[in-house]
């Protein structure tokens, strides 16, 4: 007890993670009389999970992807294709920046690359600045329930580690995504619309040159979202294959094709990329042998019995799974959420009947508020920064999003269906 | 999460070490990339494929992981919550990391400690990890990279400390 308070200070002090899961993963085996030798047995474990090189791979396309310049023929393109409709360019914007956190992960890499363009264009096109503001660091998280993004792979993962009634497939959670991310989509764009119903002046006509010239520029990159999706849900190409396959064809079109990456700056690009991975996979692997410790000791099981004795409702149960989860989706960033919380609360939501597959919904969609929920929510600063706008502002400028997507969590939660009809 | 504290000046031996990470990192990565490249192009084509290239892409994944987290420690931007150092004073954020610092040593001395002695029983059971490879190889990465990180932490330490000591003499 005394031992978690003193890790938890440290880990609010600014320790890494890795480093507070690690010592209470030792502790635990110390305490249990176990040889601490065992925590090499359990680092290596990580060898033993299948799928896991799509998260080193994907992370590189994204970085690719992210260093060339994609980010603006993909505005140019969606501005071609929806620019003309009222309200187009916020739809713009929403749509580009769910289909480039997908690829790249929710690491700020959006509201950076993309925000850069979308921000002065709203500006232009007479959008309010705090209308602009909420849009682009919202977007910076939208997408996330959307293939391939690497924190639905990582649920994935880490729910394969564990015992559940039914295998689940990482291909599963793909398609349990799709709906609960359009209904996302749909809910903002409506509200960008009523927002700028004043606004008529759509942005450009519609003009089929426009499309043809911007999908020219774009034609290597076009083919990107037919690798992974239709690799993917077509059944052609097993996760990991889509993840090579994605590296190797960006690669090639960014350096050799394009050019717009040289061969001096790929080794950077190649190890900034893997700094996120590695971040990422030592806490994974310190995560293995505390979760076994926690298993071995039966704290899901003894968690769910507390629980029981004051929750007896599906129903309360999942509005706490929310209120907890946008708690710590505002104070932990998404991977180490993943790695700490889903081994404790898959065994709790089975006990309570929800399926791991729309929990891992439920999971990342609260985590994508969590990214801009006051006080620390992490892409609150990143926008800060780039836009050199005060944080308070951005509190505020996000306010109204937050609210339209907790309506998304809510309907996303209670209405388990959506996320699970596509499976049948 | 991802640190926005300064570093302190790198010594000669940490540019070099730097360096040679990076330079492994590199061609790992590259071997992945190419390996999980041609096991597509094999199992889809001519209905063949290296064996054991799974059991190898998975260790690599364990190699550029840590090979990365070595990497992540060099800039501090390995994930943590920075909560309350961002609120303290210059002063009072040198002791913090002080006492931060000084936990991820001493964890990491643990880990590379028990780690290493793991990997010296695996060589002497002589077990293989899979193929040919030897078991005691493929796992000699996480000593090695947790006692890098150490040895990373012990001179950030060091550094904190002094600028203490610099801050505790100026008053």
């Amino acid at each position: 007890m005394l031992l978690g308070l003193v890790l938890i200070v440290i880990a609010l002090l600014g320790a890494p993670l890795f480093a507070v899961i690690a010592a209470g993963a030792l502790w635990g085996f110390h305490d249990s009389e176990v040889d601490l030798s065992v925590i090499g047995i359990e680092i290596y474990r990580i060898t033993e999970i299948p799928a896991l090189q799509a998260l080193p791979l994907f992370t590189f396309a994204g970085y690719l992807l992210g260093e060339a310049n994609t980010p603006k023929r993909l505005v140019a393109l969606t501005d071609a294709l929806l620019g003309w409709m009222p309200g187009g360019l916020a739809f713009v914007a929403l749509t580009a920046c769910a289909f480039f956190t997908a690829f790249t992960g929710a690491s700020g890499v959006t509201i950076i690359a993309l925000g850069a363009l979308l921000y002065p264009a709203l500006k232009q096109a007479g959008y309010p600045e705090n209308f602009n503001l909420g849009l682009i660091t919202t977007s910076g998280s939208l997408g996330l329930l959307f293939a391939p993004s690497l924190p639905l792979i990582l649920y994935g993962i880490i729910a394969q580690q564990l015992e559940l009634p039914r295998q689940l497939s990482i291909d599963d959670l793909f398609i349990a995504g799709i709906l609960p991310g359009i209904l996302m989509l749909v809910l903002l764009t409506g509200w960008s619309l009523w927002v700028n119903r004043k606004r008529h002046r759509p942005l450009s006509d519609f003009s089929l040159a426009r499309i043809g010239a911007a999908a020219r520029d774009a034609i290597w990159e076009l083919p990107i979202p037919f690798i992974v999706l239709g690799g993917i849900y077509g059944g052609f190409l097993a996760v990991t294959e889509a993840a090579a396959a994605t590296a190797i064809y960006v690669l090639i079109v960014e350096v050799f094709v394009y050019r717009e990456i040289s061969l001096r700056k790929l080794p950077v690009i190649m190890r900034d990329s893997m700094i996120l991975v590695g971040a990422i996979i030592i806490i994974l692997v310190v995560s293995l042998a505390s979760t076994n410790y926690l298993i071995d000791a039966n704290v899901p099981m003894l968690l769910f019995e507390t629980i029981k004795q004051y929750v007896s409702s599906k129903f309360t149960f999942l509005i706490l799974l929310n209120i907890f989860l946008l708690i710590l989706g505002a104070m932990l960033d998404i991977f180490s959420a993943l790695m700490i919380m889903v081994p404790l609360l898959i065994p709790v939501a089975l006990g309570y009947g929800i399926d791991p597959i729309h929990l891992g919904i439920i999971f990342l969609a609260n985590m994508q508020i969590g990214y801009f929920t006051p006080p620390v929510g992490m892409n609150l600063f990143i926008a800060s920064y780039r836009f050199q706008k005060p944080v308070m502002q951005l509190y505020v400028a996000t306010l109204p999003f937050f609210f339209i997507l907790l309506a998304a969590v809510l309907i996303i939660t209670y209405w388990p269906a959506l996320s699970l009809v596509l499976l049948g | 999460m991802f640190g926005e504290r300064q570093r302190p000046k790198t010594p000669r031996w940490a540019r070099v070490l730097a360096r040679i990470e990076d330079g492994v990192l590199v061609l790992l990565l590259s071997l992945m990339i190419g390996l999980a490249g041609a096991q597509i192009l094999l199992r889809n084509i001519f209905q063949t494929g290296f064996t054991d290239a799974e059991s190898v892409l998975r260790l690599l994944v364990l190699w550029v992981g840590l090979l990365g987290a070595m990497a992540a420690t060099r800039g501090y931007k390995h994930i943590s919550i920075n909560v309350i150092t961002r609120l303290l004073k210059p002063r009072a954020a040198v002791i913090a990391y002080a006492v931060v610092d000084l936990f991820v040593l001493l964890v990491c001395l643990f880990v590379t400690y028990y780690s290493a002695r793991f990997v010296m029983m695996e060589f002497e059971s002589g077990s293989r990890a899979f193929g040919r490879m030897p078991a005691w190889l493929a796992e000699s990465i996480i000593p090695f990279a947790f006692g890098v990180i150490a040895l990373r932490y012990a001179y950030s330490l060091v550094c904190n400390l002094t600028q203490c000591f610099r801050d505790w003499k100026a008053g």
